[in-house]
């Protein structure tokens, strides 16, 4: 009996320790290894274009649903074209992890979590220096495919904002973006009044009575031309409102 | 027995404007194919009793009737009707003759052709000027625009309200011709205003005179002046014996005055005849005599009595 | 009626003082584009800044339908007068002149005199504010094309299709004609109480910035007067530019504005009918 006791101590110990050294090693995941990944990852596709449709669901904001055509260059050179006024997330249309991640920046890795399904690893990335407004950014990584499928920041003044990318496999060989889910909040909106005048004046004070303000921009990205070797006056043109 | 046509048949015809009676009980009588004269001083009620005749106006009191129909009810039928001048005339300066006659005569309620617009004007004398805008008119020639649009769609009755302000002699003169073609030639009726007594006396052959509104007198201008004392001025060769005579009759209470050979009575028509057998069989030789009877006398005598 | 009508139109366009509203209208309108030409993207870029901190904007909304949307703000002031100088000048006119005197002897009614004036004032009115159309349209189409409509007011931004924004210019327009035709009513009743054209603009114009500026100022007392006031309303054009168009605000709108002509053109019609005529 003695001996079936000095047993199940071991075997308890031994689970703890196995299960300890589990989170130890979880615990130190390397988040710039992670990241660099994911930079790797991003540098296959060279150049893009691609149609999208754009959804703008802003409670302050009325957008009709617009078509566009985006061209994309490593590292960040974006090129928008459209027959119509187009509204488009900053943050999001030109998100690259490149330009995030060529900053530098304090990387530490977080947590595991599933997002959708699907298992990622959540890196907290601090830009370090006062050239950006991002404060800190969240990143989901989907590390079976070295893919960023979420991203939370938070910039000064203007709020936080999220990204949520769902990805397909293009010419069974590029993961590309199928959609992005822009979500943001902006506590205030300093909208000027000096274009109309008031229509109703109690527009007005509604308006001032309403809480901090959130939307979403959906982006539904189809037709992908991948690696076309796009030329780099595509992207100097001016037309394009926003560019970096 | 002649029945008589009345065109006008004006009953106590009244109006107030705020406290003052600007015409009060008036009745007037015009006939078919009268010239009649409507005479008053100034401030009289003349301008408001025509305004009234023409709707411009409305009556406190009273009735109108026009051609035997009431003018509140029949208004536009006896309009058609109608030619008036009102005082100065006026017209939309900005447009040219021509085209302020076309304007009214599409406003007439009948068919007028440009034909008879020039016509009209030809008959007032502004065919020449026809294109010419009416603020280049000189007063006499809107004077005559005035006549033209009163005679334009031909009209039975014809009101006349100072038409020959602004006009030389010769234009006053064409104006009384015309006033006699209207009412001898074509059986018009005109109902005439004037200030310029000796005119309506030449013209006219029924009047009234009114005075702060109410009548004086009316009737045939004939007969009024006849039963009224006029001036009379008779020369006589030995006005010192005349004088005497006179003084020492019962007609020194008609002398009014000696200047030279000259003397002025105040007598009536059928008086003259006697005065000059009076002077005659008393052998005072008389060379002329000149009876200075007018309608102005007559109607300065009637207004004074009135006042 | 409909002779009389033309009659009056052809008075009216035979008067140098009609042809003032056109000519400030075009030269008004085409400064103003001018303006935007040159300076319309700063002023627009200033006025979307915040959203641009979010947002990337492509194409542009610097348009003619932006500008056509400016100039009939602008202009709310401006157009009143025009049509005053003119409707007030419809009865007024002709005491001045003392052409009522040939006018109100004709066998014509009073009241279809009246009414001719009334519809030819408002034909006069409609004119005007189709050739701000023109001016605004056209012109903006020449000089700046057309796109989608960015309409914001506070507390929120509006963008329009360029294939839903026209019908809502020929709506607000139309409206705006009704609007101005309350102020026609106005002038031509002011005009029917005077015999000298001065009176009638003025008084037109100074009811309008009363009216304004009692709408403007928020105090109580004010607040309860306000629903009252034409000029309330003399705005709701741009209700059209909303999205849903609230379409029982527009209807209230309408049934007010027209109310106001009714009850205007009835009392001008009894004070005309009973006017001793003196000049």
């Amino acid at each position: 009996m003695k001996g079936n006791i000095h047993l199940l101590k071991l075997i308890f110990l031994f689970l703890i320790i196995f299960y300890s050294g589990d989170e130890v090693q979880s615990q130190t995941k390397d988040p710039d290894e992670i990241l660099t990944k994911v930079k790797e990852a991003f540098k296959i596709v060279n150049d893009y274009e691609v149609d999208i449709h754009i959804k703008v669901d802003v409670n302050f904001l009325k957008v009709p649903d617009s078509n566009a055509k985006l061209y994309f260059k490593q590292p960040d050179k974006i090129y928008i074209e459209s027959e119509k006024f187009v509204l488009l997330p900053k943050q999001g249309l030109n998100f690259s992890p490149l330009a995030l991640l060529n900053e530098k920046y304090t990387a530490l890795y977080d947590r595991e979590d599933t997002i959708r399904g699907v298992q990622t690893c959540v890196v907290k990335v601090i830009p370090i220096g006062n050239t950006s407004d991002v404060i800190l950014s969240t990143l989901w990584i989907d590390q079976s495919r070295d893919l960023i499928i979420k991203i939370e920041s938070s910039r000064k003044p203007l709020g936080t904002f999220s990204i949520d990318f769902t990805y397909e496999k293009y010419n069974d060989e590029y993961e590309m973006p199928s959609t992005m889910i822009f979500t943001f909040t902006i506590d205030r909106m300093r909208i000027p009044r000096g274009m109309n005048g008031q229509l109703d004046v109690e527009e007005e004070a509604d308006s001032e009575k309403s809480g901090p303000r959130e939307g979403k921009v959906y982006i539904t990205y189809s037709n992908y031309k991948v690696n076309q070797n796009l030329s780099d006056e595509l992207f100097e043109s001016t037309e394009m409102d926003g560019k970096k | 027995m002649i029945i008589e046509d009345k065109v006008i048949e004006v009953r106590g015809l009244t109006k107030d404007f705020k406290e003052i009676r600007a015409v009060d009980s008036l009745s007037v009588n015009v006939y078919r194919g009268d010239v009649f004269g409507f005479l008053g001083p100034n401030g009289a009620g003349k301008s408001t009793t025509i305004r009234m005749l023409l709707t411009l106006i409305r009556p406190k009191e009273g009735s109108i009737k026009i051609f035997g129909k009431s003018l509140m009810e029949d208004r536009n039928d006896i309009l058609k009707d109608i030619g008036a001048i009102i005082e100065n005339p006026a017209f939309y300066n900005y447009l040219s003759a021509y085209k302020n006659l076309e304007i009214l005569s599409r406003m007439s309620g009948r068919e007028i052709s440009s034909n008879k617009i020039m016509e009209t004007l030809e008959t007032v004398g502004l065919k020449e000027r026809s294109a010419s805008k009416v603020k280049t008119y000189s007063h006499g020639m809107k004077q005559r625009l005035g006549i033209a649009q009163a005679l334009l769609h031909d009209p039975e009755l014809i009101i006349l309200d100072e038409p020959t302000t602004g006009l030389d002699p010769q234009g006053m003169k064409e104006i009384r011709d015309l006033i006699n073609y209207l009412s001898k030639e074509k059986n018009k009726t005109i109902f005439l205003s004037s200030h310029i007594l000796s005119e309506v006396e030449q013209v006219a052959n029924r009047m009234i005179i009114i005075n702060k509104g109410k009548t004086v007198v009316e009737g045939k201008v004939q007969e009024l002046l006849d039963s009224a004392e006029m001036k009379v001025t008779i020369e006589v060769d030995d006005v010192e014996a005349a004088g005497q005579l006179i003084k020492d009759s019962g007609w020194a209470g008609k002398l009014l005055s000696i200047n030279n050979n000259k003397m002025v009575f105040d007598v009536k028509t059928d008086e003259i005849a006697l005065l000059n057998k009076y002077l005659v069989s008393n052998n005072i030789s008389v060379s002329s005599i000149v009876p200075t009877r007018s309608l102005e006398e007559y109607f300065l005598k009637i207004t004074n009595e009135s006042n | 009626m409909l002779q009389l009508v033309q009659i009056e139109l052809y008075k009216i366009f035979r008067k140098w003082r009609s042809y003032i509203g056109f000519i400030a209208i075009g030269v008004l309108g085409v400064i103003i584009q001018i303006a935007m030409l040159y300076e319309g993207q700063k002023s627009l870029d200033f006025m979307t800044q915040n959203l641009r901190d979010s947002f990337v904007f492509v194409g542009n909304l610097l348009n003619g339908f932006l500008v056509s949307y400016l100039i009939l703000n602008m202009l709310t002031v401006h157009i009143p007068f025009l049509i005053a100088l003119v409707a007030g000048d419809l009865l007024a006119g002709e005491a001045t002149a003392g052409t009522y005197r040939i006018l109100l002897t004709r066998p014509v009614s009073r009241f279809k005199v009246v009414s001719s004036k009334f519809i030819a004032g408002n034909i006069y009115t409609f004119s005007l504010i189709l050739w701000l159309a023109i001016v605004s349209l056209g012109v903006g189409a020449i000089l700046f094309g057309f796109g989608e409509l960015i309409v914001i007011r506070t507390g929120s931004v509006l963008i329009l299709d360029r294939a839903d924004v026209l019908w809502r210019f020929l709506l607000a327009y139309g409206f705006a004609a009704l609007g101005m035709s309350v102020v026609c009513s106005l002038a031509l009743f002011f005009s029917s109480l005077v015999e000298n054209a001065i009176g009638p603009i003025v008084s037109t114009m100074a009811v309008i910035i009363v009216f304004i500026i009692v709408s403007a100022i928020n105090i109580d007392l004010f607040k309860s007067i306000r629903p009252y006031l034409f000029t309330n309303y003399m705005l709701s054009w741009r209700l059209f530019f909303s999205d849903p168009v609230d379409i029982s605000k527009v209807l209230e709108a309408v049934l007010i504005l027209f109310g106001h002509i009714i009850f205007l053109f009835s009392i001008t019609a009894i004070i005309f009918k009973r006017k001793d005529i003196l000049s």
